[in-house]
């Protein structure tokens, strides 16, 4: 199962507003393997975020290709999820009810489809909490909601969009490990894309650093963990440590670049 | 009972305080109305204050009687109330529609933006006369007022309420590939809710406004009329009464929004 599930070439990415235009993303080439987890790390302002919007097919691309099993993006299709930074769960609807959100959008809201949504809450324990509000929950267990309401429509690929960041630190770890967990053994694809060097670390196989904007990659990094590690564990190791210096450097030398 | 066992002494005596402080609002409350009414009584009966000016309870009391034998007391309620309840529900209708194709199309809000401003600054009564002469002098010129004065609120906020959802939201659904109609029925009206009942009851106020005003432009019947005849007349039974009448029937209107808001709260839950 080593084939190729994204395969970006030549991107490019010009913003236009009234008073002038911005270049975000220059000659971005990469390729994103089945069942990998690839990080996207790089200082503010590179183009995280717009990489992943483009790979979700809200945005058009000014130049270069996007290719998802080959075929174009489109968010009609079933084939990303979009996780944000916030929980975006709807306070009028149980927690049942906006697992739903997506199948209802989908037009998929059938009850086998219903049945494997409930299933995964149950998996990933959140069974008691369905005819709860969002109100009643903590901000971890809404972003598990998050994620269960994007794995119901069955996706082969998440974008993660800084997820954790809206969370203390002690929940951040906890629901690393957690969301880790889950999307290996639903042996789904994942992009994160974080301010967190560690958090990228930790759970991915592939970083990739971007530059200041525009955002071009600086760098590409193999973690070389093995697999049965939690990104926990990770974070304790030597080489987690190392690679973080190198990263944090890269990072760095960007900012005073964009100084001078 | 179990579940009561549970709590503390001091719960208790912060229950008791709760219940305590309500009570005695409420007497306050009732206290104030009967005080004011003796007060009005009293100072009439013995020509403290002139009763030919003043009116008094009792005297208005006798005028309801009197005018609810006679029929006129429903004659003229019956065409106040249709005429604001007419002109509620189209401008409410309306309005909401202006403004669910003013969300839909960003176009059309952006271009009519600068003639919903000076429509809503405008004073409407100034076009009673125009109002008159188009409509002629009897029910449709008041519902026509009547709607004049509602709709504009009703689209103004209605509107912001719409376009004031969460854009996160909008991404979230986006990012689902929803369309704008999913969107609307998913999102923006759920989102909505709160603020449309708001505008509900803000809109019963002014469409008592809108018919008594145009009714005291153009009519033959209601209460309205009934204010102004009384005024000229110097009969201010008549005014008091009418004034009185118009006040448990909006009163009325607007517990029955209140009802309406109390169920939907329910069946969100």
């Amino acid at each position: 199962m080593n084939d190729t599930l994204v395969k970006i070439t030549d991107l490019n990415l010009i913003y236009q507003s009234i008073k002038s235009e911005t270049k975000a993303l220059e000659d971005i080439n990469f390729e994103i393997k089945n069942q990998e987890f690839i990080s996207i790390v790089g200082p503010s302002g590179c183009g995280k975020t717009t990489i992943l919007s483009l790979i979700s097919g809200l945005m058009k691309p000014t130049s270069g290709e996007i290719k998802i099993l080959d075929k174009s993006p489109n968010p009609k299709d079933d084939i990303c999820g979009y996780m944000f930074q916030r929980d975006n769960l709807l306070p009028w609807r149980t927690i049942e009810k906006n697992i739903y959100f997506g199948l209802e959008i989908k037009g998929q809201n059938k009850k086998e489809r219903k049945g494997y949504a409930l299933s995964l809450c149950e998996k990933y324990g959140l069974k008691d909490f369905l005819k709860k509000h969002p109100s009643e929950l903590s901000g971890g267990m809404r972003q598990r909601v998050a994620l269960i309401r994007t794995l119901a429509l069955k996706p082969e690929l998440l974008l993660l969009d800084e997820p954790f960041s809206a969370l203390d630190y002690q929940t951040r770890l906890e629901l690393c490990d957690h969301v880790f967990e889950i999307i290996k053994s639903e042996k789904k694809t994942a992009i994160l894309v974080t301010h967190d060097i560690y958090e990228a670390i930790s759970m991915s196989d592939r970083i990739i650093v971007l530059s200041a904007r525009p955002g071009k990659i600086k760098a590409v990094h193999e973690t070389g963990f093995k697999k049965e590690m939690t990104p926990f564990e990770r974070r304790k190791t030597d080489k987690a440590k190392k690679l973080f210096d190198i990263i944090w450097q890269e990072i760095q030398n960007e900012k005073n670049d964009e100084i001078q | 009972m179990k579940k009561m066992m549970k709590f503390s002494k001091s719960h208790y005596d912060y229950l008791r305080k709760y219940r305590t402080k309500k009570i005695l609002i409420t007497i306050t409350q009732i206290s104030i109305l009967v005080l004011f009414l003796t007060l009005w009584e009293v100072l009439t009966k013995y020509e403290i204050i002139s009763s030919f000016f003043f009116s008094s309870p009792s005297k208005i009391v006798d005028t309801i009687i009197e005018m609810f034998r006679s029929g006129e007391l429903i004659y003229h309620s019956r065409i106040t109330l249709s005429e604001t309840l007419i002109g509620f529900a189209i401008a409410t209708g309306i309005g909401f529609l202006v403004a669910f194709i003013l969300w839909y199309s960003d176009f059309l809000r952006k271009v009519l933006e600068p003639y919903l401003v000076v429509l809503n600054s405008l004073p409407k009564i100034a076009l009673g006369p125009i109002i008159i002469i188009w409509f002629g002098a009897g029910s449709k010129a008041i519902i026509f007022m009547c709607i004049l004065i509602v709709i504009i609120v009703t689209i103004m906020n209605i509107l912001n309420s719409f376009t004031s959802c969460d854009k996160q939201l909008i991404a979230l659904a986006k990012s689902l590939g929803a369309n704008k109609f999913q969107i609307f029925f998913k999102l923006i009206l759920p989102n909505s809710l709160k603020d449309i009942v708001a505008t509900l009851k803000i809109n019963v106020g002014l469409s008592w406004i809108g018919a008594i005003m145009g009714e005291y432009l153009v009519s033959k019947a209601g209460l309205g009329y009934l204010l102004i005849y009384g005024g000229q007349v110097f009969n201010l039974n008549l005014v008091m009464t009418a004034t009185v009448i118009l006040c448990i029937l909006a009163s009325v209107m607007y517990f029955a929004v209140a009802l309406f808001e109390k169920l939907m709260n329910k069946f969100y839950e």
